[in-house]
């Protein structure tokens, strides 16, 4: 068994992203060892069972008291710590400030004897050595039987048990602002220091959060009663809900999106509070490295990449394509918010496999079997689609687009759609033009109506 | 000793330094246009990976998808971005010619500053391969700052601009004009006005049309029937 005590100084209560820098410090510590207790105003944690896992004591021990979660990285300012083979030998140390050895500890470090310690001293006892030397059972007759476990407990010969700390099943934490704040995006700052915890909890509990959602409580003095909006409903309380599509721990994404998120926010009134919370989360496995160097191409993933541009363009702007088994070229595809996956031809045995397998998880989609064989007809359709087809003027029987056209090929006559009706009924002679301006185009000729109308459907470029 | 005129001089110097008469090798990696005539004319065989190409094209024409496709068919995987297309992209046409339409993301941002701000997040993504940016009023600071992008993460960028932009500056390591000529009948004129090397003196004329689509128009020339008779009859 090896114990470790740690006390958080002034400074870490300053720093740590939560009102509570104990808990903070706690969950952060939780990644290392399941055997994490709270003694008086210190963690006490057992690293023996875990320390081979992270590279040694003196490697575990350097993470420990190097959290990603502070500003400066200076532990020994930080942090307070000592080591022992118990629990209370480490909280012993770490009160003395010195490595002592375990007899000459004072008796003042042991949180049991601290009610006897006039009378201890009157005995003559003032080290851990001399009361471990007294008969036992005076002892008990004289201060009753929690000093002597506890010095059993001290020097390991009955087992330590705590209540151990363990992390909350949702993440909650409200996190009070050290002055108000006026505008939306200046609460991202404190935003910020929330999802750092957030990521220390995602870790330990070794999850992604798919969902989560920011609160904040606007300042009671000023009546927002009349204020509602996307994220008012005129209480004295905001809401943000953020959403990702691949669950993640990714911090600094989600506080790109938020901040995207922010930016569109107003806020009525002054806000005091936050409160982060998280509504949905999946666990994660972990991300296997690779060892050539040649397959970690640098940057952020697709998935993210759609989460950002959505977040500012709007999610409409950012689009895939879906297919249909449709005649009509302007039903056969339908390009849609990429907010679901997409779907790109696998290439097994290639370079990058592994890498390609996350791509196609994005690149999916029902319809992607319909690609597999394709048409030997479509080699001839343009590569450009007109939005709308425009109605093009006819003079004397021939159509006209930025010159006269002269017709190639055709007519490749289309029926389709007569069960939908007048909308969505298509009976089309498409032909093949050329232009003297613009190369070649796709024009079709309705023959629905009595006289001939000459639509451009398509650019080859 | 050699003379500083002697071609033999200047090999083994730095990629960067090249004589003028010559076409430049390249340091960076190049994709091949999937057309030698083109490619013999590009610095270093192909479209420049971590580099800005730039395309200029009469209004109204949107002859990028010819000289891109089959680059971009072979890019890899991964996604590429179109970023403001000038019209509907279709699916079924580009899959025929090697391009899954799957890999395509299209953003419709309106705005310049939007389609500047998303071609630059693009261009930082580990899965996109390739980006297709359609800008009209660019400033070359701003196309700097796109540049500087894809030379960060090696990635093919295409800016398509108007040919009225011919006589900006731009900090493009190569500008190309396109457009469509009728002599030699559907070809497509590509003039480097921009590259590592000598100005081009007859500019480049390829075949406008995809070889099915060839085939169909030889088809429909008088004398052979019906064309779509003749393309079933070819499949």
């Amino acid at each position: 068994m090896h114990w470790i005590a740690l006390q958080p100084t002034l400074d870490v209560e300053a720093q740590a992203p939560l009102a509570d820098a104990f808990t903070a410090w706690a969950w952060w510590a939780l990644q290392f060892t399941p055997l994490v207790a709270r003694l008086e105003t210190a963690l006490v944690l057992e690293i023996s069972t875990s320390e081979r896992l992270f590279g040694g004591r003196a490697t575990l021990l350097g993470k420990l008291l190097n959290p990603d979660f502070l500003e400066q990285n200076q532990p020994s300012a930080l942090m307070k710590y000592a080591q022992g083979a118990t629990s209370l030998i480490a909280f012993g140390r770490l009160l003395c400030d010195t490595e002592l050895t375990v007899d000459v500890l004072p008796l003042r470090t042991l949180v049991a004897a601290r009610p006897h310690l006039p009378t201890l001293a009157r005995l003559g006892l003032r080290n851990w050595g001399q009361l471990r030397a007294m008969p036992r059972g005076g002892l008990v007759r004289r201060f009753g039987t929690g000093l002597v476990d506890a010095m059993d407990r001290a020097y390991g010969s009955s087992p330590e048990v705590y209540p151990w700390l363990s992390l909350p099943e949702v993440f909650d934490a409200p996190l009070e602002l050290t002055s108000s704040v006026e505008t939306a995006a200046a609460m991202l700052f404190g935003a910020r220091r929330l999802l750092t915890q957030l990521q220390v909890w995602l870790r330990a509990r070794q999850q992604g959060v798919l969902a989560l959602e920011l609160v904040w409580e606007l300042d009671a003095r000023r009546s927002n009663a009349l204020h509602v909006d996307a994220h008012h409903r005129g209480g004295g309380q905001g809401r943000l809900e953020l959403r990702t599509a691949q669950a993640t721990q990714d911090v600094a994404h989600l506080a790109r999106l938020l901040a995207e998120q922010l930016a569109q926010v107003s806020l009525p009134a002054p806000v005091l509070n936050l409160r982060l919370r998280s509504l949905q989360t999946l666990p994660v496995a972990g991300e296997s490295g690779s060892l050539l160097p040649d397959d970690v191409r640098q940057g952020d993933s697709l998935h993210q990449l759609i989460e950002r541009l959505g977040a500012r363009l709007g999610p409409a702007q950012v689009r895939c394509v879906t297919h249909h088994a449709d005649h009509r070229p302007e039903r056969m595809q339908s390009w849609c918010a990429a907010a679901g996956p997409l779907q790109t031809a696998p290439s097994p045995g290639s370079k990058n496999a592994i890498k390609n397998r996350a791509i196609n998880a994005y690149f999916t989609r029902a319809t992607g079997q319909f690609y597999s064989q394709g048409s030997p007809d479509w080699a001839l359709y343009p590569s450009w689609l007109l939005a709308t087809p425009l109605r093009l003027k006819v003079v004397q029987g021939t159509p006209f687009y930025q010159g006269r056209l002269t017709l190639l090929t055709g007519p490749q006559r289309l029926e389709a759609g007569w069960l939908e009706g007048d909308t969505g009924c298509a009976m089309r002679d498409y032909y093949m033009a050329r232009s003297a301006s613009v190369g070649l185009v796709w024009v079709y000729r309705e023959r629905l109506g009595h006289q001939a109308c000459w639509y451009l459907h398509g650019l080859y470029g | 000793m050699p003379s500083i005129t002697d071609p033999i001089f200047w090999t083994g110097v730095h990629p960067a330094v090249w004589q003028a008469d010559a076409l430049a090798g390249t340091s960076g990696r190049v994709l091949a246009t999937g057309d030698q005539r083109l490619d013999a004319e590009l610095p270093g065989g192909g479209w420049p990976l971590g580099a800005l190409s730039e395309i200029l094209q009469p209004t109204g024409v949107h002859s990028e998808w010819r000289l891109l496709l089959p680059a971009l068919a072979r890019s890899g995987t991964g996604a590429v971005v179109l970023v403001g297309a000038p019209q509907v992209p279709f699916g079924p046409a580009l899959f025929a010619q090697g391009l899954t339409p799957g890999r395509l993301l299209w953003i419709t941002a309106q705005l310049g500053a939007q389609r500047l701000w998303a071609a630059e997040q693009a261009l930082r993504c580990a899965d996109v391969d390739a980006v297709l940016a359609w800008l009209v009023q660019v400033r070359p600071e701003q196309l700097r700052r796109l540049q500087i992008a894809a030379a960060e993460y090696a990635k093919l960028l295409f800016v398509v601009r108007p040919e009225q932009a011919q006589h900006e500056s731009s900090p493009a390591a190569l500008r190309l004009w396109i457009g469509p000529v009728n002599d030699p009948p559907d070809a497509l004129e590509v003039r480097p006005f921009k590259r590592r090397g000598p100005p081009l003196d007859q500019p480049l004329h390829l075949s406008a049309r995809s070889a099915q689509l060839r085939r169909l128009l030889a088809a429909s020339q008088p004398g052979f029937g019906h064309a779509l008779d003749c393309t079933a009859a070819h499949a």
